[in-house]
């Protein structure tokens, strides 16, 4: 395997969304360490995202009674605003140039896995998503604090119900859980402080406006992991932040997603310290310049939402203008992953949850469906003979399998099938 | 239900089939029915139900005459003359109408304080423990997924209905197969051949490639022996409400998936496992309307699907396994729910099965930290159903535990 080509696939795959037609080729005459260090470089303006218009997501308020006859008007008007702000997103991960930055939003919507299915409204979503883009590469110090202000994210985890009266103790144990910590880094004693620590909001679910309220927080002292203060949710969430391990487990969780999941972090990396002002770009960059990228063992395999984006770039399909009839929406929904909607607190599975022979299914006729719209020319202008190789570089795929070679040289003739096919491949599926 | 959801997204688009946007993948073309190897009569078959979110088992197998019960959670517990009596102590969420008859049969097992050593109430990691049957030891193999592993390879083996794999099926080495809710399309012609070139082995191929391109393998020949059975037509869906415990997995349509599981069992589907899923039990806030919902659908469902399979010749084959992550804490909270708990009762439903109660309640006066105690290891289940329905050696496929529990007849 070329190492070279690895390693900017890597970096196009797992840091990106994959390249844009000519960016890989590009990327492999540059080298290496120039193509890491653009990936890397905030552009200031993004000139890609002056292509994508924010969508209307307004405060639509209570719902109407059923025998009001507004209500119809706000259903619809509901749905248009939930679907709008999922392909506005998946137009912004197509049509970004700092692709770094927007993958870094969806590792983090991944994270703090919330669901719009239980805040029904887009407007808290929305919000959510803007946080998690201003912090995505930011201080995570800063984002836990800003999380904790979080309307989606309280009402999600039910904050707003849980008082010095009656503790409610989901959010506390899923912050240190799933958030901050790692599963068994606390005891059960520190899931109920931590829990009056967050008391005092209540969350307005259509517009995710938060309010502290005095009388329903516990004004008490608590032991949250050997501390004893009158903790309170900014306090508890810096308290948490400092600890050590969410150094270490906040880079686990990187390298779950980004490097291997099927290979735990190896002990003596060097990613934990990269990670000790808890700057997240720091981790990345120093994720991206490790020898683990070269390492072909780590293996990952691109999820639903990763895959079509992926396809897009390649293929200059903007998702905004196939969502005709929510054609586009049905098949990431057959694919099981919908942004927005993730399954559970826990976020998306990876790697072998997606290679199920129903998904196999579905990609094959998503990716009919995709290709048709999508344009070939880069292939279908090169000659017959060089067009295996040239869809590897178009698609930033490291090498063909001898299977999947004999499969493509089959359909030299007609690109559009050779990109079908290519797509589809276990090569193109799994990021070496 | 006022979102987008899952479901709504299928219905808005039900014009917009997979079949009509992409033509040459249609279900024009439907392969043999499930016929070249039939089910033989009398294997047992088991049906695996795994509720998501942590149901509260004392608001499911309730004790009735204990006063503490109502005292731990005066707003959300339920009165006597609601309760579906079992005996002179415990009686059944009123919603389960279906399982209290089935009991009434004889038909229906409940391990009470089901559980594993040291409870963890994350639904992840406790789901974890649950579905890869080694709680001790972290495990990245599925009990039934090591039990997979064992036998010769067949995509038919096990099957989930859903598009993404539950950790339950899956094994060290093979894995499995993910049936989706409704038609499956394959590539045909040409292009279908092509893609059968995709889905061979290639020497080069790293472990996920390999998958990857088995799984489209398996697509093939699942698709051949299933897609004709799930043409016939499906009752509709029942549509449940919006309920304030969605955030831990699981699926949303356990009648639907049961329904296509007895179909698929009457055309003598060559498969030993089934898996299903309901979510939703994550009842941290206004959880007497929402869990009694989701009981309702459980237990409506089950009575369903056994008295559907009763004219069928494997009716008397089949065995249903109910479980959930954890149960509930004793005492409710502050918004009319309940926190993560620890044991909660299983449930096993078939002709084969010796009704009553198995294991002992958890005391209410004697709770650990506040929540009940464990009084029957999940594995005794796991081992008897591995060796009484599976036919296979338990202490393989489970660490050597040697619990069981007598829940079958004597044969």
């Amino acid at each position: 395997m070329d190492l070279n080509r690895l390693e900017t696939a890597r970096l196009f795959h797992r840091f990106g969304f994959g390249p844009r037609p000519g960016e890989f080729s590009g990327a492999i005459s540059a080298g290496v360490s120039v193509t890491r260090e653009k990936l890397f470089r905030n552009p200031g303006t993004d000139r890609g995202l002056l292509n994508v218009s924010e969508p209307t997501i307004t405060d639509l308020g209570q719902r109407p009674s059923p025998s009001d006859p507004s209500l119809a008007t706000f259903t619809s008007e509901l749905r248009r605003q939930n679907i709008d702000l999922t392909i506005w997103w998946l137009d912004r991960m197509v049509l970004a140039d700092f692709s770094l930055q927007e993958k870094a939003t969806w590792f983090w919507h991944g994270h703090w896995a919330t669901s719009i299915k239980k805040l029904n409204y887009a407007l808290p979503m929305y919000k959510q998503h803007q946080t998690l883009q201003k912090y995505a590469l930011g201080n995570f110090d800063e984002m836990v604090s800003a999380m904790l202000d979080d309307g989606a994210l309280q009402f999600w985890l039910d904050g707003q119900e849980n008082t010095a009266k009656s503790p409610n103790e989901n959010l506390a144990r899923e912050l240190m859980e799933l958030f901050t910590l790692g599963v068994g880094r606390y005891s059960e004693t520190d899931v109920k402080e931590l829990s009056r620590a967050l008391t005092g909001i209540q969350v307005a679910r259509s517009n995710g406006n938060i309010a502290f309220r005095k009388n329903r927080f516990d004004n008490g002292t608590k032991s949250i992991l050997g501390s004893t203060q009158n903790f309170d949710r900014k306090s508890a969430g810096k308290f948490l932040v400092s600890q050590p391990n969410s150094k270490r487990f906040i880079t686990e969780r990187v390298w779950y997603r980004y490097m291997s999941s099927q290979y735990a972090l190896p002990a003596g990396n060097k990613l934990e310290s990269a990670f000790e002002s808890r700057e997240i770009k720091e981790l990345f960059l120093a994720l991206a310049s490790s020898d683990a990228m070269r390492d072909s063992k780590y293996e990952l395999v691109k999820s639903p939402v990763e895959w079509f984006v992926a396809v897009c770039r390649a293929l200059n399909i903007t998702p905004s203008k196939l969502n005709k009839d929510s054609a586009l929406l049905n098949f990431l929904n057959k694919l099981a992953q919908v942004p927005f909607d993730p399954p559970s607190v826990g976020g998306w599975p990876t790697d072998d949850a997606w290679l199920s022979s129903a998904s196999a299914q579905f990609r094959a006729s998503f990716a009919t469906w995709l290709v048709a719209k999508g344009d070939i020319s880069p292939i279908e202008s090169s000659a017959p003979g060089e067009r295996v190789q040239k869809t590897a570089d178009l698609l930033g795929v490291v090498e063909w399998s001898a299977r999947t070679k004999s499969a493509l040289e089959g359909n030299i003739k007609s690109s559009q099938r050779l990109i079908l096919l290519a797509i589809c491949s276990p090569e193109y599926l799994v990021s070496a | 239900m006022d979102t987008v959801t899952r479901r709504k997204f299928l219905q808005l688009t039900a014009g917009t089939s997979i079949g009509t946007a992409a033509a040459f993948l249609s279900l024009e073309e439907i392969a043999a029915a499930a016929s070249a190897r039939p089910l033989a009569s009398g294997t047992p078959i088991l049906v695996i139900v795994t509720l998501y979110g942590g149901n509260d088992g004392l608001n499911t197998v309730i004790p009735f005459k204990d006063p503490i019960y109502y005292s731990s959670r005066p707003d959300i517990s339920y009165k006597q003359e609601s309760i579906l009596q079992l005996d002179s102590q415990f009686g059944l969420n009123p919603a389960m109408n279906g399982i209290a008859n089935l009991w009434k049969g004889g038909k229906v097992a409940i391990v009470r304080g089901a559980g594993y050593p040291s409870p963890d109430r994350s639904h992840f990691s406790s789901m974890a423990k649950w579905q890869t049957g080694s709680p001790i030891t972290n495990s990245k193999s599925g009990w039934i997924g090591r039990w997979i592993d064992s036998q010769p390879d067949d995509p038919m083996l096990a099957i989930s209905l859903g598009s993404v794999l539950p950790p339950l099926l899956a094994g060290e080495k093979k894995v499995g197969s993910a049936l989706p809710l409704g038609g499956l399309v394959i590539p045909q012609g040409t292009i279908g051949a092509d893609f059968r070139k995709l889905s061979l082995p290639s020497t080069s191929d790293s472990k996920l490639r390999s998958l990857a391109a088995n799984s489209m393998k398996d697509l093939f020949n699942i698709s051949e022996t299933i897609t004709p059975i799930l043409q016939r037509p499906e009752p509709k869906e029942i549509e449940l409400p919006t309920i304030n415990g969605g955030n831990a997995g699981g699926d949303s349509n356990l009648s639907q998936q049961l329904n296509i599981v007895s179909k698929l069992i009457q055309a003598d589907a060559p498969t030993r496992v089934w898996s299903v899923s309901l979510g939703g039990f994550d009842t941290h806030a206004n959880e007497a309307n929402a869990q009694s919902v989701l009981l309702g659908s459980v237990s409506s469902a089950i009575d369903k699907f056994l008295t559907d399979l009763k004219t069928s010749k494997h009716g008397s084959d089949v065995v249903v396994l109910v479980y959930s992550e954890f149960g509930r804490r004793v005492v409710g909270n502050a918004s009319m729910g309940t926190d993560h708990g620890t044991s909660g009762p299983m449930f096993i439903i078939g002709d084969k099965v010796k009704g009553g109660f198995y294991g002992d309640q958890p005391s209410l006066s004697k709770l650990v930290d506040g929540d009940l105690s464990v009084t029957t290891d999940f594995r005794d289940v796991y081992a008897t159903l591995l060796e009484d329905v599976l036919k296979s050696p338990a202490d393989k496929y489970l660490n050597n535990w040697k619990g069981r529990t007598k829940f079958f007849k004597a044969r």
